[in-house]
């Protein structure tokens, strides 16, 4: 195919039939999660699913800027949104596994904090140097005012570009993303060290008495699988969003609904193999 | 966007690299099985275990290769993003195949063509890529990433079951006791040989790409990055397997690795439209 007759980028259309086939895969996959391990088993998926769902959909509020804003042609942070969307989650989850002791919702909590902090402290590192190392201000291409602030963008931005550095809701944008993967991120880690302590002494042969021993080996497959979930949920996204997305006011953010289903069917796949690893058989 | 960027064609076809990428891959991992078949219950052999380094620098090989056919067409996410899906995916699906002692390598590679079939289907369909290389650059890339961490997993411990990759043995005061801690996952030895395999994995194409690719520059610099890396796994290996097997896998990653790196060199040298080497330090004078 030659550049001319190919269309243009993925753009933003739904294709109706693959979402149905998407949502339906995910069903099958909990019904087969139900199937060879009910209660736990199942529970953790579901957890897995909402994890991930998370992540994709959080990734989409990330002001993800590129080469073009590394050269202050474009709104954002200057790296890839697979980049972005692992880093944010990942610093959430080493908050939230250091509270995994604490239950649930405190541990999901922190690492929502986490990653909502990495992101601001970037967003904010981001802007110094936009401002004072190149000398350019903060103004968004896509909208002409500030969602939030209302302040007016046009007089600002640059002829030949699309906005540079991070306007206000870009800012908030990230900071609400990090959040969001941050929290998914620990929610499918808690999720399946809890199933791990559960079922890894039975499956290892470890006596009652020394299951604490089992404690590395959970910890340690519970975060391989986390991190793995997370980087698929990322990819993902960052193909859902094709190179750059300046935050929640950008038009491609109405593509969310696909990276939501995507990232359904995605995490029902590596959660369920993740549940099998500790299904005897 | 399906457009394909690169117009450079020529080199060996990218299924003859599939090929023999994925048979050598296996048979280097069914090598590192010897151990397993000439142990017996009093001497444990880890000799073989620099098969596993050898089946990473193979898959690694296939894996650069499979990258450049899908990154060709520009996906606008970067090349290291498919490294990482490709590592991603491939964790999930190496792990639950260890559980299936000897038929491990065959389970990993059928396990991951599924998730990789799927994940492809997904970008493809529901996020609306239509990029006609994606659904088999993805299932590849998965396999890849499954067999790549299974040939760490061997390089490492000498094994690849669920029981080697968890349990490990600690010597103290003469008494030889079983310990999860010490051992490839509870260790949590993993976690680098992920980015190990997956940066090795990403880094030739996002090298090499451009109007001056070259096939045969690139493979070879992905051969680098394999030794690179299988030179730290065998530090690592020191750990879990015995000194003289570990010694033999570190002494061919060094070999491999000063072999292929001056074969690299070479060839940027032949493909570099001028050359002038200009020293690591400058020598001052006058100062």
């Amino acid at each position: 195919m030659s550049a001319v007759a190919a269309k243009p980028a993925a753009g933003g259309a739904m294709n109706p039939t693959a979402m149905a086939v998407g949502v339906v895969m995910t069903l099958i996959l909990l019904g087969v999660c139900y199937a060879v391990s009910p209660g736990l088993g199942l529970m953790t998926l579901i957890g897995v699913i909402i994890g991930g769902v998370l992540i994709g959909f959080g990734t989409h509020f990330v002001p993800v800027g590129g080469a073009p804003a590394a050269m202050g042609q474009a709104p954002g942070i200057a790296t890839g949104v697979a980049m972005l969307a692992a880093g944010a989650g990942l610093a959430g989850l080493f908050g939230g596994a250091w509270a995994a002791e604490q239950g649930m919702v405190i541990a999901v909590v922190t690492g929502g904090v986490g990653g909502g902090l990495m992101m601001a402290i970037t967003c904010m590192m981001v802007n110094f140097i936009y401002v004072f190392g190149m000398g350019i201000p903060s103004a968004s291409g896509k909208v002409a005012n500030d969602p939030i602030t209302g302040d007016s963008q046009a007089e600002y931005k640059s002829q030949g570009t699309e906005g540079h550095g991070l306007p206000f809701i870009s800012f908030i944008g990230g900071v609400i993303g990090g959040a969001l993967g941050g929290a998914g991120g620990t929610l499918i880690y808690i999720q399946l060290l809890t199933l791990y302590e559960e079922m890894l002494p039975g499956v290892m042969n470890v006596p009652a008495t020394q299951a604490a021993q089992v404690m590395p080996i959970a910890v340690s497959a519970a975060g391989m699988f986390a991190v793995g979930l997370f980087l698929v949920n990322a990819v993902l996204t960052a193909y859902n969003i094709t190179g750059t997305i300046e935050g929640p006011h950008d038009p491609k953010f109405s593509r969310w609904p696909r990276s939501v289903v995507a990232s359904a069917v995605a995490s029902a796949l590596c959660g369920l193999v993740a549940v099998l690893i500790v299904v005897p058989f | 966007m399906s457009v394909k960027v690169e117009v450079i064609e020529g080199g060996i076809p990218h299924n003859t690299i599939l090929a023999a990428g994925l048979v050598s891959t296996l048979v280097c991992l069914y090598l590192t099985y010897l151990n397993v078949i000439l142990s017996t219950p009093t001497n444990s052999v880890t000799l073989f275990s620099f098969f596993g380094g050898l089946a990473v620098v193979a898959a690694l090989i296939w894996g650069s290769h499979t990258i450049k056919v899908l990154c060709s067409y520009g996906i606008g996410t970067g090349v290291p993003s498919a490294g990482m899906i490709a590592f991603g995916s491939g964790v999930i699906a190496m792990l639950l195949a260890t559980r299936f002692g000897m038929l491990a390598p065959v389970v990993a590679l059928v396990l991951a063509a599924v998730i990789g079939f799927v994940l492809g289907y997904v970008s493809n369909n529901i996020l609306n890529m239509k990029i006609p290389a994606m659904v088999q650059a993805l299932t590849e890339m998965a396999i890849v990433g499954a067999l790549t961490l299974m040939g760490f997993a061997a390089l490492i411990t000498g094994g690849f079951t669920f029981k080697g990759l968890t349990t490990g043995s600690i010597s103290m005061m003469g008494l030889t006791l079983p310990s999860y801690q010490q051992s490839f996952l509870g260790g949590c030895l993993i976690a680098v040989a992920f980015l190990l395999g997956a940066i090795a994995i990403q880094h030739p194409f996002n090298a090499c790409l451009g109007p001056g690719w070259k096939q045969d520059r690139m493979l070879m610099l992905t051969a680098e990055c394999g030794f690179l890396s299988m030179i730290v796994a065998a530090i690592m290996s020191f750990a879990l397997i015995n000194t003289l097997s570990a010694l033999i896998a570190l002494i061919v990653a060094i070999i491999g690795w000063i072999y292929t790196y001056s074969q690299y060199m070479e060839m940027s040298k032949r493909d570099a439209a001028s050359w002038l080497d200009s020293k690591p330090i400058p020598d001052v004078e006058g100062h």
